[in-house]
């Protein structure tokens, strides 16, 4: 039985001589979450309508368990759009119920499941209760809800936790792990949060102009685009920073230097050591620290790495 | 001045969304076009204009009859020459006619009049010709015996011999008779344009009658030397019939069959509304994606709202009554009527998934239904009969433009279940299968529009 329980081959979409998705190949594990990256404008949501079959290729393929979307069951797929996809006027218990039975859901195991749904993402007290009542965090709990009431196989998740607090956002990750870990379901996780994406998934692939730029696990990617560690310099006269910058990538050991949000980002191996001699070049081309920072290279920095640019602009 | 963001925000808003804003300028440019149609003087150019034929059916039952006439015996019937006259009569312009005859039998000219295809029907009756040769007689004797009387008191004055001269022995007086007839002029006594026709026939059987007086006693008033202005007499009457049920009926009762289906379309603002809401806010994508078939939208949209019009058609009905209403046909012409509604609530129906599959938001399906939806009403005559625009005539049934749309024939129906008592027969049974037909057509264009554009993949 083939491993994977969603490909895609070859997918592209353009519009009006814009291409939206460019030969995207994809192949998704049974059981995974995969985190789908990209910054707006990538072709993330093109590529996930094709996915469930909302829009048609221009050409290429999309094969869950080797057969095309158009011929596999409806019921498999579970989507879990980044608006929320509510009926306002209707209660909690009558938005699960009512997708339940547009998926043919038995009435005996649709009550237990609705039920157990609430349950799980803390909406028991507030099943009763009109949507339009709710609050944000409520409702955007109730749409990821909503996804799952049939119980699918590959579950596709826009932005789950996009306005959570952060008690209902860990709330959510958890529920994901569980769904992934108890239940075996293979997850697709499109998400700005790279905190969350490094959290939850196990694959990771960033696109961007429609094009897979790459495909690893949030370890490998961090491993492969940034060895060392980021250091962020911020000089009280920003003009000085290209000249800082120059100097810096002069030093040994020093992977990438950047600009970035008007502060220096080095990143080197054993950067704690390299500190000293980067204020004495500072100091050499007239600039003045304001403040200095070390961390560890994060996921959003492979992705500034490779798409050039900041996540949210 | 927070208002004045707003105002501008409402502004961009509207100029930017520019469908929208086209069906809404539209919107009231198409009623007043609609309105100059129905009140003004029709399409028709401005320098030919000129008054509308009044539409009756003339059924002439009248056997005839033998008259002496110039001093000739001869058989008349003037039934015959009153429904020529009414046929040649013009307006004042001289090159439209007053009246249009519809040449049909008195069982279909009843169906007519129920429909207001025609505004009266004018039955003239078997004795028409009779009454009028005693009005005939009648004056020419009182012409004579006028004329001899005058000539006897002038011998007398004179000293002469007061008997008559060789006037009277010449001039042989037919019996005068005691024969009436009276013209039936029959019709919706709450409708208007039955109004204007019956009084101008009413005019113009007296014209008639002094026409045939005037004729029948100018040979006479040309022997004896003297002319008269003879009087017709009380021989021949009009009499206003009303059709069975309608005597006590207003305008509002004539109405309320039409509020039924004005509110049967207002239904389509909402319903296209409703599932463009569904497109706009996802939730359509999210049934997409379920195993639910179009079908099951379909029929579950028409069910819902088929349930809608039973409370909608009910309730209109009720409140109707407890503002005077009166109907024909008791509980029954009210189930009827429903059915009937229910039926035209699918046009609607049809009418808004059309709408809806076109349309990008919900204001653009709103400002669209509205243009689309009053001038419907309007032209299905749910408000006032539009004048007769006939485009084809097949099986003895003129077939006017509005026939076209659904919702004439719903109003037809209900006006005849509610407003005449019918039952599902005759005019009825038609006018059910006419919607029938055009709402199955409607609905399959409604039903494929909304599918392909709205419920498969996007392209």
């Amino acid at each position: 039985m083939d491993r994977y329980v969603l490909k895609t081959q070859s997918l592209m979409k353009e519009y009006d001589g814009l291409i939206a998705v460019d030969d995207l190949n994809l192949e998704i594990k049974k059981g995974e979450v995969f985190g789908f990256l990209g910054p707006n404008g990538a072709g993330k949501t093109s590529a996930i309508k094709m996915m469930v079959g909302l829009l048609k290729p221009t050409s290429g393929q999309v094969l869950f368990n080797g057969k095309e979307t158009g011929s596999a069951e409806k019921g498999i797929i579970g989507v879990c759009p980044q608006e929320l996809v509510l009926w306002g006027s209707l209660t909690c218990k009558e938005n699960l119920t009512f997708m339940g039975n547009m998926y043919g859901i038995p009435r005996s195991i649709l009550k237990e499941k609705v039920n157990t749904l609430l349950e799980a993402l803390a909406l028991s007290d507030r099943a009763n209760e009109e949507v339009s009542t709710l609050s944000g965090g409520m409702k955007r709990r109730l749409n990821v809800a909503l996804s799952l009431v049939h119980d699918p196989v590959i579950l596709f998740l826009d932005e789950p936790s996009a306005g959570l607090d952060p008690q209902s956002r860990l709330l959510l990750w958890d529920f994901i792990r569980s769904l992934r870990d108890k239940e075996g379901k293979t997850i697709v996780l499109t998400t700005h949060i790279m905190e969350e994406a490094d959290a939850l998934s196990d694959r990771i692939a960033i696109i961007d102009h429609g094009k897979l730029l790459l495909l690893d696990t949030p370890e490998g990617l961090k491993k492969t685009i940034g060895r060392g560690d980021i250091v962020e310099i911020q000089l009280a006269d920003a003009t000085v920073n290209k000249r800082v910058t120059t100097l810096i990538k002069s030093l040994e050991g020093v992977e990438e230097v950047k600009e970035l949000r008007g502060r220096v980002t080095v990143r080197a191996l054993n950067a704690t050591s390299k500190l000293p001699q980067m204020i004495d070049l500072i100091e050499s081309a007239k600039g003045r620290v304001l403040d200095v920072s070390i961390r560890g290279n994060t996921l959003e920095d492979v992705f500034i790495y490779l798409t050039g640019r900041d996540l949210r602009e | 001045m927070k208002f004045i963001n707003i105002t501008s925000k409402g502004i961009k808003e509207t100029f930017r969304d520019r469908r929208g804003f086209t069906y809404l300028m539209t919107f009231p440019i198409l009623f007043v076009v609609l309105f100059a149609f129905a009140f003004g003087n029709g399409f028709t150019p401005f320098f030919t204009r000129g008054s509308n034929p009044h539409e009756i059916a003339v059924v002439n039952h009248d056997k005839g009859e033998t008259v002496f006439l110039d001093n000739v015996t001869q058989q008349r019937n003037f039934g015959n020459s009153f429904s020529r006259l009414l046929g040649n009569v013009t307006y004042e312009n001289g090159y439209t006619n007053l009246f249009h005859l519809n040449n049909v039998s008195e069982d279909k000219a009843n169906e007519m009049l129920k429909s207001r295809s025609i505004d009266a029907l004018i039955i003239i009756p078997e004795n028409f010709s009779g009454a009028s040769a005693s009005m005939i007689n009648s004056s020419v004797r009182t012409e004579i015996t006028s004329t001899v009387g005058a000539q006897v008191m002038g011998n007398t004055i004179a000293g002469q011999n007061p008997t008559p001269n060789t006037l009277a022995a010449n001039n042989p007086l037919s019996e005068v008779g005691n024969v009436t007839a009276a013209l039936i002029i029959k019709g919706d006594t709450g409708y208007m344009d039955f109004g204007t026709t019956q009084a101008a026939i009413t005019e113009l059987l007296e014209h008639y009658k002094n026409n045939v007086i005037g004729e029948a006693t100018a040979g006479t008033s040309a022997r004896v030397g003297v002319l008269k202005n003879p009087i017709p007499g009380d021989f021949i009457s009009a009499e206003t019939l009303s059709i069975s049920g309608t005597q006590s009926f207003s305008l509002f009762d004539y109405m309320v069959p039409g509020l039924i289906v004005l509110g049967i379309l207002l239904q389509v603002s909402i319903i296209a509304c409703s599932l463009t809401h569904e497109v706009e806010t996802g939730t359509l994508n999210r049934l997409k994606i379920s195993k639910m078939r179009s079908f099951d939208l379909l029929l579950g949209t028409f069910i819902s709202w088929s349930l809608i019009t039973i409370i909608q058609v009910l309730v209109l009905i009720i409140v109707a009554i407890a503002l005077g209403y009166k109907w024909q046909g008791g509980i029954g012409s009210l189930w009827l009527a429903t059915v009937i509604g229910i039926i035209a609530a699918m046009a609607s129906i049809s009418l808004a998934l059309l709408i809806a599959a076109f349309v990008t938001n919900e204001r653009q399906a709103g400002s669209l239904s509205a243009m689309v939806a009053a001038p419907m009403a309007f032209l299905a005559g749910a408000f006032i009969p539009l004048p007769k625009e006939a485009i084809c005539q097949f099986n003895g049934r003129t077939y006017q433009i509005y026939d076209i749309l659904p919702w004439t024939h719903a109003v037809s129906a209900l006006r005849s279940v509610l407003t005449y008592g019918s039952g599902l027969d005759g005019d009825v049974i038609f006018e059910v299968r006419f919607l029938i037909i055009l709402v199955s057509i409607l609905f399959v264009v409604g039903v494929v529009a909304f599918s392909r554009v709205r419920l498969r993949a996007e392209r």
